[in-house]
């Protein structure tokens, strides 16, 4: 008796899901390897008292034909 | 050994969060493009609606303040999705909401469309011509 689900899966990251979101909704997007200029940079000004300490960055997603130039996805703590 | 009654909670909670970034290229006054909005609404716990919404900041929240549009395309999203802030950081200029789980972390159209058009009201402040979406 075979179940219906396939046995193999491709994990995912977290950008790569969101990437996905963002191709549905007709968005030209690309999710980009960990590590570019924007992952360098602070994450938040520190200008609202409650910006998180400690964050996790889960990479970048590059947008082409839109106003907004990429999309960091971070994860709390 | 005993076990600690009391653990200390450690590790990445399920809470994500994703910042819509324009870069700025070059050095902007901070000050500038601080903004976050203050909500006008109505009903109570699941029921409540955004009727209204006011930009707290300094220049860019007058030009949000002033797109009317904007704000009618921010009546229409849920509460939480309409706690949007404007941050900049070095040589960024962060649009980013509430953190959601991993369930709930998705964008809509709606929601994009309103991240956009204030993307395209910071291009305008920067002296970039803004990109017809």
């Amino acid at each position: 008796m075979h179940d219906s689900e396939s046995d193999m899966f491709r994990p995912m990251n977290k950008n790569e899901e969101y990437c996905e979101s963002l191709k549905k909704i007709g968005i030209d997007a690309e999710a980009k390897p960990l590590d570019t200029d924007v992952e360098k940079e602070d994450y938040y000004s520190k200008y609202f008292a409650n910006s998180p300490a400690m964050v996790t960055n889960h990479g970048v997603i590059k947008l082409k034909g839109s106003n907004i130039d990429e999309v960091q996805i971070i994860q709390r703590g | 050994m005993t076990q600690d009654l009391n653990p200390v909670p450690w590790g990445s909670q399920d809470r994500f969060q994703a910042h819509f970034i324009v870069k700025t290229h070059h050095d902007v006054s901070e000050d500038d493009f601080l903004a976050r909005p203050k909500l006008e609404t109505k009903g109570y716990f699941a029921s409540k609606r955004v009727t209204g919404v006011r930009w707290i900041g300094y220049t860019l929240a007058d030009t949000l303040n002033s797109d009317a549009e904007l704000k009618n395309m921010m009546t229409r999203l849920s509460y939480e999705d309409a706690h949007i802030t404007v941050e900049p950081t070095k040589g960024n200029i962060r649009i980013y909401g509430k953190w959601k789980d991993s369930y709930n972390f998705a964008i809509t159209k709606e929601l994009f469309a309103v991240y956009d058009r204030i993307a395209s009201h910071i291009k305008r402040e920067l002296g970039s011509p803004p990109v017809q979406s």
